[in-house]
This record gives structure tokens, C-alpha cells and sequence, in this order.
């Protein structure tokens, strides 16, 4: 059936279509895109149909791709190896919603579409190809794919300190992407094909996560001898994997990008920024980080809760110090990814669960905040908060909105980020007594986050919406939210809700990728002596 | 999975009962604004349906209990569902809710007849009603939870109802901040429940070790703290009386706030001796502390408002000290008694801002002081008021003085015989049954007796005036329900066992000695002002100031942290980077250059790119081969 390489390849095809467009046609590029995102949602319905609620890896993909021999360094082998589980699933569907919502967000740029388009759906492309590539070199080439669109996309068609924010951004995660091919390099040749009686490497991300596979003596076998300083080159390893995968996330300290980035990208970046790319860092962790290096990940559980907590507080309070609404929201984002990371380092059932649906959650949720954020800047060119009094008054629709999207991210009951945080919580707090990994402490402390969040979001509903209106530097009429953005913020909506109330939704697919997940590298009885 | 024909009839009423104000919001909402005058109507008559299905419900109530839930979702084989307790305790509880709900209703047609924001005001009211009612009937303390926050969020709204006024907007933000501290206590005791028992069905923490048990029980009370307005998150309660009056008697005096009682009354079996000690010393303090705030006010709501403090203090220290019965009859007497002096006070608040509007200069109607003779102008408002204040007081004959009784003989029999810290909280009660009368009639004395000096009050519409006397006639009324009927009789009998004569003539000549006091001191009208540091709320409101302080210090020095400390690393880093690069520019120029011919330099770059393949180095090649692609896309764009 090959639904997933029609959802990876149609939008590449796409932007191949739009380069080959002359540029005069400014009209046909939106709706080009915009025909790519129905016809990705159509093979998206395919694949729910297609998809069985059960562990494992489904819709596979496999075919040679790149093979060739090295003489004494054995035989490079690469394949093209896509598939889904319970992991990628949630996050593939949210890709393509994201992407269909920023494409009729971007409806409104006007400075030169053909290459804003083109680029716009090689970041789909690169996005879902990341999120379903099963061999790390495919992965690692989607992965860095979606740098440079990224890069472009915020460096031209950004605000004006978007030279500065773009190289920021550019740097950083290439720091992070060094660190991964470092680890990949490694893998690569540590691991052999099993069944293979000449050694043949392999990027298989499969074949890397069974140690069985890994070639005795090598430098990242369980049995390795090599260390460098204090640690073995397995928990250098999973470091390098997790300061590469941390940045994307991101965490405390590698998230100076994420603000300045939000703050100069156009508002349809903005939101496949933060709902999109930032899930890359808590994917990594689960994808690769954690089941290649289980033995890494329990050394090292309770930095990773510390720095999930340190996130989740950190984050809150420089939201709390912004001036700026969009500054705030990135902010926020930190602290409620520091949610994935607490869960991600309790490693039991509940945590992962809650890890997966944080990240779902916040996609949805993210996005609405921005396009919000962006709903205001389109009217004023200013999104200072100081700079607005009894916005409800004028803009009813608009304030009814952000009270949802506020309240969801503050994790009122009845929208999804109550169920992720909820889990996350339990599972962080329960860690101890199941595994060990990380002290019960940090879930209580990690409720802090939500208090400081109900704090910043409420300040700002305050200053901005309550009171008597008043918009300083601005002096034309204030109107309400048009057909278009309602079509924007209605669906998002309403999908916050729906996984809110009826999370079995997605619990399905993801607590047994969880349940497996703990089983097969965080047993209890292996852990706890 | 549950079929339509398992359903029995009173599940299937519950769950209508509990839906139709949720219908009601959700139609508010799509009326159009030109309709507006629509919304209060249809609201109030889909109110109407589910107090009269709540009837039903509680004369169908059978024994044994209904109890059925609907699994919600599953997480590693365990169930968590939405399950549902019909008890009398709950059955009871949804009448008491619907009923006060649907007289704020009505109440509300005139009250906010002339506001602007119906519409939501209405939408708001159904949603909380909606969600209270699903607080109630929950059997899993995570739903239990979820309705929990969505009654703080729809009393957030309607605090703010107001919006524009700075003052509204600061307490709604003040109560949801406050309520969200006690939140956290709460979503910490299931945090311990949940790693515990792996189920958080209100019966299922029978295993569990009582260390655990004590502590969650203790983290769970800290909910009930914030959510009822207990020492020391209470001072968000009168500042929520900035929003309408209909909301202070629905929300903030006769549902939301005894939901954290509810609470406590519904999982008593998880408090062991040892919390419930706590529980009983801070519904002591609160109880005195509430008494004490209501005497020095002078703003009729805040009066109000800390009398509920007060009353729900008496309340969880009653749970505290074992009497149960006594704690959930009086949050039911209470709810009818005080929501039925919310809406009195909303009467004169309304009759007042008539005449006010003429009146110059403009004056504080919510001021008692400016009050005065209002029971001649205003009779039928006076009579119901009258009547909630002696329930309230708990004169003899009303609702109030039966629970009181049986409140202060539980609280007796626990402090037993030999001094403990028992015998303090004792005292409080006392102390309270002692101030309650106090101030209830100051604030009587004050609005409708004294000169007169306002001329044209006119008493309020009718449908303004009927829920007043209802909620009146509910404080009064004996035969409300069967309990109330058997209280009644044993006390009249003397069959009782658990009343002894001895408390019943103490607690009556203190209520006679209280009132005594209060003639002689207020009748006059002499005391114009107290000092403000009296107001105990002010010592709080500093310390919330000093922790708002600091979290904003801390913020600052995050932000500080991240310009000039993480970003100045990264600018280095990225100046150093730039120089090296100049720095290798001008070597390959100057330098190699000069050493390498052509031909020469070229091989070498071969030879170092296909190098670069063997020794694993794919990142150059990468990034070469998608420089080259975007390279190419670009020079095609421009």
C-alpha cells in the first residue's frame, strides 16, 4: 500500500511541482499546498483504518537503500525503512493536522510565495519522514532536512531581529545534530545484521535497540571496556544522544533559541515550530536514547527528571518575566515540554504515557497559542503586553478563544494537556516505588509548574482582556476574529477537547507502546535489587 | 460496556439531571445577541426540569445505593471510569444544588436584567451547575478532581463577570490562584493514592498503609482548605464578592465553597485520627477567625461572605471532630439560609442602585452605614431576611439551630472529659455559636432598623422577591426532608439520645446573651469605624503580597540568567567560532594558496571528501549534498 511513503513523498513531489511553477502564479502555490494537506489527511484516514490497535510496528516499509562495500570496514547497508507503532502514530496524525493548519494560516504571506511554499513542504516532508524513519540514517537525513527549510523560513520571511534569531536556531540544533551523528557513526559500527554470516552494519534502528546485535568488542557493546574519564562510552553515548535530542526539545539550558526563534518567525512557522519540531527532542529520547541505552538512561534517570523539573520551573518563571506575548508562550512551552522529560525519566507505564500524550497535547495546544499570538500582531504590529487594556470588551470571539487555549495549556480538566500532565505526574511520582529511577520529590515539585503557569496565563488574561480598553500605538478599529482564523482556531478547539474528554482515543495506541516499552527495558524486577 | 437496557431508570434520570444544565450552557450559547432576552428564560426553564427531575430522584431513591460508572479510559489494565454514587447523601446534596441553583435562576431574570452579558452570565451559571452536580455525584476521586477545577474555573468567570471594574478582575484572578495552591494538595493525595492503590474509586483505599492513607488524606484536605475558604488560603472569598450578588449566593455562600465539605464528608473513611485532628484545629480557627472578620466589616457582602468563612470553619471542624451528621445537615440548612441572605442582600443591592442612579452625590449602597429603615420600604425582602438570619444565628425553630445542636453535642462528647487540644477547638465552637448571632443582627439592626435617609425605595420585582422567600421558607421548613422530621421529633420528645438539655440551654442563653450585646451595641448605630488592621484578612493578603514578590524576583533573575549569562556563552562561542574562521580564510588564502598550485589542491580535495565517506564523516557530505539542493532551489526562486 506504501500509505506512509505517499504521505512522506507527496509533499517533496509537491514543492518539485512548485519549483517548476513560474513564479507569477502566486495564487496556484497556495492552493497546490493546500491540496497536499487534503490529499495527506485522505492517506492519514487510510492509515487509521489500516492502523491495529496493538504493540508493534505496523504499515512497514523496507527496500535497500544505500549498500556499499568498504572492503575491511565490512558493508555500508542503509535502507529505507519506514513504519509506524503506537509512538509515531499520534504524532504523524498531528503532523499532518499541524501542516494543514499552517498552510491555510499562511494564506496571508505575501512576500515571495513560490519559495515560501517550496519550503514549507519540504519541512512536511522532511517532518513526517523524521517521524516514521525506522533506519538512523534515514532518520538522520530527514532529521537534518528539516534544519534548512527551518532556517530559511525563519530568516527571510521573519521579523526584524530574524538574521540573529535563524543563526541562533541554525546553530544550536546543528550542535545537537553533531552530537547525534557522533552516536550514529558510532552504532553503525557496533552494530551487525543478525542472521548475516559476513558482518554487514547496519543503520537499523530495530537491530541497534537489541543488544544481541551489537558486535562484541566494539566500542559501544554492553561488554565494552572503553571509557573515556569517568564514564563508559555507552553513557557517553546516551549523553551525546540526549544533549542532541535535549536542544530540540528543549530543555534547560539549551532553550535560549526557542524564544528568539518563536519571537521573529511568521506566525504559520511559529506553530509547526513549537507543535511540530520541538516534539523531535522527547520522540529522540523514546525512539533511540532510551532503548538503545537503556543502561544509560538509569544512570543517568535522575539528571534527566532534574533537568525535566529544572524545565518545567525555569521555564514558568521567565514566562512570568516576559513583556512580550509570543516570548511568553515559547516560554511556556518550555515548561510544559519539561513535562515530557519528567515523564520520559520515570520510565514507568504511566510516565511514558503521559510523556507521548504531553507531547500530542502540546502540539495541539501550542499551535492554538500562537496563532493567537499571531491573530493580535496581524491587527497592531505589537504584541506588547503592556501595550493592550480590556481586549474582551472589543473582541469577544478572540477573547472567548484565548480563554480556551489559555485554560488547556494551564491544563484545566476537559482539554488534553489535563491528561498528559496528570499522567506524567503519577508516573513520576510513582517511580519510586516501582523502579527507582527518580525520587518522589520532583513530581511534587513539578506541581509548582502548574501553579506558576495558572499564574503567568492568568496575568495576562488580566492585563490584556480585563479592564477598560485601551490599545496604545494603535488607532485603527480592533476587529473580531475573521471566518478564516475561526477556521483556524475551531478545529484546534475542538480537538483539545475531544482528546480531553475521550482520551482512550489515543490511549489506545500509546500505553501499549508504553507498556511494551517498560517491559522490555525498564522491567521493575531488573532494576529495583 | 454498558447497554441502553442495563441502565435502570433513576441511572438514566441521574444522568439527565446532571446533563441538562451542560444543555442549558451550551444553548445560551448559541443564541444570537439581538435574542438575548431568550437566554434567561430557556435557562431557567431547563433549571426548572432538572430540579423537578432531582425530585423525582430523590423520592424513586431506593435502597441498596446505586452505583454505576462508565469507563473512561484504561491505563496498563487499570480502569479508570466515571462513576457515579446514589446515595442519600449525594441525592440529597443534588436537590439541595439544583433547587438554590434554579432560585438564583430566577432571582437572576431581574437581577441582571439590564447587563449586557446575559448570554455568558447564564452560559456560566448552567456550566457550574453542571459541574457541581458532577462533583457530587463522582465515585472517582480523578473525576471527583476534573469537576473540582472546572467549578473553580466557572467561579473565576463569573468573579470576573464584571470585567471591566479592576477590582473584579483582580479577585477573580485571586481566587483561581488561591483555589489552584489547594488544588495542588489535592492532585498530590492522588498522586499518593494512585501510586498506592492503582484506583481512585472513591471505595477502593481500604489497603492501603495508613502512613500513606494519613498523608493523602492530609494532602487532600489542603484542596478542601483552598476550595472552602479555610485558614489559611480564605481571603480570596471576600474579594470574590466583586462579582453579581446572584453569583456570591449560588457559588461563593450555597454550593462551590461546601463542596470542599461535601468532599471531606464523602471520603471520610481515608482520614485517620491524626488528620483529622488538623482537619477539626483549622475548621476551629477559621470558624473564629470568620466570626471575627464579619463583626469588624462594614461592606454588607464581605459580612456575608466571612459569616460563610465562618460557617464552613464550624462545618470541617465538626467533620474533624467525628460529627459527620451534624456537618452535612448544617451545609444543607446553610446553603438554603445563606443563599437566601445573598439574595436578600442582592434585593437592596438592586432596590438601591434604582434610586441611586438619581441620588447625588453617589454613595456606597454596599456600605451598612449608608443603609438604614429598609424594613418598612422593603417588607417582603425584610421578612425573608429576617428569617435566613435567625437561621443563620440559629435562633430556636430554624434549620440552623438544629444542626448547630447536634454539631456542638458531637464536638462535646469528642473533647471527652480530660483537657487535650480537643477542648480548645471546643471552645471555638462555642466562641462562634456566641459571635454568630452578633453580627448576623448588627447587620440586621444596621440595614433595616435605624432612620431612614432615602426616600423613593421601591421593593424589588416579583420574580426577585419569590426566590428570597423559597430560600426563606426552605431555612425554616422541618418537614424538608425525613431527617430533618426525625430531628425534630427527638428533640421534642426528649427521645434523643445524642442532645443532652445541658448544651441546648447553654447554647440558648448564649445565643440570648449574644443578641443582648449586639442590642446595646448597635442599635445605636454609634460604631461609624473600626481600625483596619481588625479586617484579619489584611495579614494574609501581605503575606500572598511578599510570596507574588518573590516569585516575580526569581522570575526576574531567570530572565536575567538567560540574556546575560546562557546567551553571553552562546555570543562568545559563536564570536570565537567567527574568528576562527577568518582566521583559517586568511591561511588558506595567503598561505596555502601560495604552497598549492591548482591541479594539486584539487586532488587533495578529492582525496579529503572521499575520505571523508570512509572515515564515517556523512555529516559534511549531508550538509554538502542539501546546501547544494538549497543552493540550487534558491538561485531557481530568485
Amino acid at each position: 500500500m506504501h500509505l506512509l511513503s505517499y504521505l512522506i513523498f507527496i509533499p517533496i513531489v509537491a514543492a518539485l511541482v512548485i519549483l517548476a511553477m513560474p513564479a507569477r502564479l502566486s495564487n496556484a502555490f497556495r492552493a497546490v499546498s493546500l491540496t497536499v494537506n487534503i490529499l495527506q489527511l485522505l492517506v492519514l484516514l487510510a492509515i487509521v483504518l489500516n492502523f491495529k490497535i496493538s504493540a508493534g510496528y505496523q504499515l512497514i516499509e523496507k527496500t535497500p537503500w544505500i549498500t556499499m562495500n568498504l572492503g575491511a570496514w565490512g558493508e555500508l547497508r542503509a535502507e529505507y525503512f519506514v513504519a509506524l507503532d503506537g509512538l509515531s502514530f499520534p504524532l504523524v496524525a498531528l503532523s499532518v493536522f499541524i501542516m494543514f493548519i499552517a498552510t491555510v494560516s499562511s494564506w496571508t504571506i505575501e512576500q515571495n510565495r513560490k519559495g515560501y511554499f517550496v519550503l514549507l513542504l519540504t519541512l512536511n516532508g522532511a517532518i513526517l519522514g523524521s517521524f516514521c524513519a525506522l533506519d538512523f540514517l534515514l532518520f538522520y537525513v530527514f532529521f537534518e532536512f528539516m534544519l534548512l527549510p527551518m532556517y530559511f523560513l525563519i530568516g527571510i520571511w521573519g521579523g526584524p531581529k530574524r538574521e540573529y534569531a535563524s543563526i541562533k536556531f541554525f546553530l544550536y540544533t546543528l550542535l545537537g545534530s553533531i552530537f547525534i551523528l557522533i552516536v550514529l557513526v558510532g552504532l553503525y559500527l557496533s552494530t551487525k545484521t543478525p542472521g548475516q554470516a559476513d558482518l554487514v552494519h547496519t543503520f537499523n534502528v530495530l537491530y541497534m535497540q537489541d543488544p544481541a546485535n551489537l558486535i562484541s568488542g566494539s566500542a559501544l557493546a554492553l561488554d565494552s571496556n572503553s571509557y573515556l574519564g569517568p564514564y563508559s562510552f555507552r553513557l557517553w553515548a546516551f549523553l551525546l544522544l540526549f544533549v542532541g535530542f535535549i536542544i530540540k526539545l528543549p530543555a534547560v539550558p539549551f532553550h535560549t533559541w526557542l524564544p528568539d526563534a518563536h519571537v521573529e518567525a511568521p506566525t504559520p512557522i511559529s506553530v509547526i515550530l513549537a507543535a511540530l519540531l520541538l516534539k523531535f527532542g522527547g520522540y529522540g529520547l523514546l525512539r533511540f536514547a532510551y532503548p538503545i541505552f537503556p543502561d544509560g538512561a538509569i544512570y543517568f534517570s535522575w539528571l534527566v527528571g532534574f533537568i525535566g523539573l529544572l524545565s518545567i520551573i525555569y521555564g514558568a518563571l521567565n514566562a512570568m518575566a516576559s513583556k512580550d506575548l509570543k516570548r511568553l508562550i515559547a516560554y511556556s512551552s518550555v515548561s510544559h515540554m519539561g513535562f515530557v522529560l519528567l515523564g520520559i525519566a520515570s520510565a514507568t507505564v504511566e510516565g511514558i504515557t503521559g510523556a507521548v500524550y504531553q507531547m500530542f497535547s502540546h502540539g495541539i495546544i501550542s499551535a492554538m497559542l500562537f496563532l493567537i499570538a499571531g491573530v493580535l500582531y496581524d491587527r497592531t504590529h505589537d504584541r506588547l503586553i503592556e501595550n493592550y487594556s480590556g481586549l474582551a470588551t472589543k473582541m469577544k470571539g478572540y477573547t472567548a478563544f484565548v480563554l480556551i487555549a489559555f485554560f488547556a495549556s494551564m491544563g484545566l480538566p476537559g482539554f488534553a494537556g489535563f491528561i498528559g500532565e496528570v499522567l506524567v505526574l503519577f508516573g513520576a511520582f510513582q517511580s519510586k516505588f516501582i523502579n527507582g529511577l527518580i525520587p518522589s520529590w520532583m513530581a511534587l515539585a513539578a506541581t509548582f509548574g502548574l501553579l506558576l503557569g495558572a499564574g503567568y496565563y492568568l496575568w495576562t488574561i488580566q492585563r490584556m482582556f480585563y479592564g477598560l480598553f485601551s490599545v496604545k500605538n494603535y488607532l485603527g478599529n480592533l476587529a473580531d476574529l475573521d471566518s478564516r482564523e475561526y477556521s483556524l482556531l475551531i478545529p484546534l478547539a475542538l480537538a483539545a477537547l475531544v482528546f480531553g474528554i475521550l482520551p482512550q482515543l489515543l490511549l489506545n495506541y500509546i500505553n501499549p507502546f508504553a507498556a511494551e516499552f517498560v517491559i522490555r527495558w525498564f522491567a521493575p524486577e531488573t532494576l529495583i535489587p | 460496556m454498558i447497554s441502553i437496557s442495563d441502565i435502570s431508570f433513576s441511572q438514566g434520570l441521574a444522568v439527565s439531571v446532571l446533563c441538562t444544565p451542560l444543555l442549558a450552557a451550551g444553548i445560551a450559547n448559541l443564541i444570537k445577541e439581538k435574542f438575548s432576552w431568550l437566554t434567561p428564560l430557556i435557562s431557567s426553564f431547563l433549571l426548572l426540569l432538572t430540579a423537578l427531575g432531582t425530585a423525582v430522584l430523590l423520592a424513586d431513591a431506593g435502597i441498596p445505593d446505586q452505583k454505576f460508572s462508565i469507563p473512561w479510559f484504561t491505563l496498563n489494565n487499570k480502569i479508570v471510569s466515571i462513576g457515579f454514587l446514589l446515595d442519600p447523601t449525594t441525592l440529597t446534596m443534588v436537590t439541595v444544588v439544583t433547587w438554590v441553583s434554579f432560585f438564583v435562576h430566577i432571582f437572576s431574570i431581574g437581577y441582571m436584567a439590564q447587563d449586557k452579558n446575559v448570554i455568558r452570565y447564564f452560559s456560566l451559571l448552567g456550566f457550574f451547575t453542571f459541574a457541581m452536580l458532577g462533583l457530587v455525584m463522582s465515585n472517582n476521586l480523578l473525576v471527583t478532581f476534573c469537576f473540582w477545577e472546572l467549578v473553580g474555573f466557572s467561579s473565576y468567570r463569573l468573579i470576573g463577570h464584571w470585567h471591566e471594574k479592576q477590582a473584579a478582575a483582580q479577585a477573580s484572578t485571586k481566587a483561581y490562584l488561591l483555589n489552584k495552591v489547594g488544588d495542588l494538595g489535592f492532585l498530590i493525595g492522588l498522586m499518593i493514592l494512585w501510586s498506592q492503590a492503582g484506583n481512585l474509586d472513591i471505595d477502593a483505599f481500604t489497603a492501603i498503609d495508613p502512613t500513606w492513607l494519613t498523608t493523602a488524606g492530609i494532602c487532600i484536605f489542603f484542596g478542601v482548605v483552598g476550595k472552602s475558604a479555610q485558614f489559611p488560603l480564605l481571603n480570596w472569598l471576600p474579594d470574590a464578592m466583586e462579582g453579581p450578588t446572584p453569583v456570591s449566593a449560588l457559588i461563593h455562600a450555597a454550593t462551590m465553597v461546601a463542596a470542599g465539605v461535601f468532599l471531606l464528608i464523602r471520603i471520610e473513611p481515608i482520614f485517620t485520627a491524626n488528620s483529622l485532628l488538623i482537619v477539626a484545629s483549622v475548621g476551629a480557627i477559621t470558624a473564629v477567625w470568620g466570626a471575627l472578620g464579619a463583626l469588624v466589616q462594614f461592606d454588607i457582602k464581605k459580612i456575608l461572605a466571612y459569616s460563610t468563612i465562618s460557617q464552613l470553619g464550624l462545618m470541617v471542624m465538626a467533620i474533624g471532630s467525628g460529627a459527620m451528621q451534624g456537618a452535612y445537615e448544617h451545609l444543607l440548612h446553610h446553603a438554603f439560609f445563606k443563599a437566601g441572605l445573598f439574595l436578600g442582600t442582592g434585593s437592596i443591592l438592586h432596590a438601591m442602585q434604582q434610586v441611586i442612579k438619581h441620588e447625588q452625590p453617589a454613595f456606597d449602597v454596599q456600605d451598612i452605614r449608608s443603609l438604614g429603615g429598609l424594613r418598612k420600604k422593603l417588607p417582603v425582602t425584610y421578612l425573608g431576611f429576617l428569617i435566613c438570619a435567625a437561621s443563620l444565628a440559629g435562633l430556636p425553630l430554624t434549620a440552623g439551630f438544629i444542626s448547630k445542636e447536634m454539631i456542638l453535642t458531637d464536638v462535646q462528647t469528642w473533647a471527652g472529659s480530660i483537657f487535650s487540644i480537643r477542648w480548645l477547638v471546643l471552645l471555638s465552637a462555642w466562641v462562634v455559636t456566641f459571635l454568630t448571632p452578633l453580627y448576623t443582627f448588627r447587620l440586621v439592626w444596621y440595614v433595616f432598623f435605624g432612620k431612614e435617609n432615602l426616600t423613593p425605595v421601591r421593593e424589588v420585582p416579583m420574580i426577585m422577591r419569590i426566590p428570597v422567600l423559597a430560600l426563606a421558607f426552605g431555612s425554616i421548613s422541618f418537614l424538608f426532608y425525613q431527617g430533618q422530621l426525625n430531628s425534630l421529633t427527638n428533640w421534642l420528645m426528649g427521645t434523643t439520645h445524642h442532645t443532652p438539655f445541658s448544651i441546648t440551654v447553654i447554647s440558648v442563653s448564649l445565643i440570648i446573651l449574644s443578641l443582648i450585646i449586639g442590642y446595646l451595641l448597635y442599635r445605636s448605630r454609634s460604631v461609624k469605624a473600626v481600625a483596619p488592621w481588625l479586617a484579619p484578612h489584611h495579614l494574609l493578603d501581605w503575606i500572598d503580597l511578599q510570596i507574588i514578590i518573590l516569585s516575580h524576583l526569581f522570575s526576574r533573575i531567570t530572565s536575567f540568567v538567560d540574556k546575560n549569562l546562557i546567551d553571553l556563552f552562546i555570543h562568545q562561542l559563536i564570536y570565537v567560532q567567527v574568528t576562527m574562521a577568518f582566521i583559517t580564510n586568511w591561511t588558506d588564502r595567503y598561505i596555502l594558496d601560495g604552497l598549492v598550485n591548482g591541479s594539486a589542491s584539487a586532488a587533495r580535495g578529492v582525496g579529503i571528501f572521499a575520505r571523508s565517506i570512509v572515515n564515517g564523516k556523512i555529516q559534511s557530505y549531508l550538509l554538502w549534498a542539501m546546501a547544494g539542493l538549497l543552493i540550487f532551489i534558491l538561485w531557481i526562486i530568485y
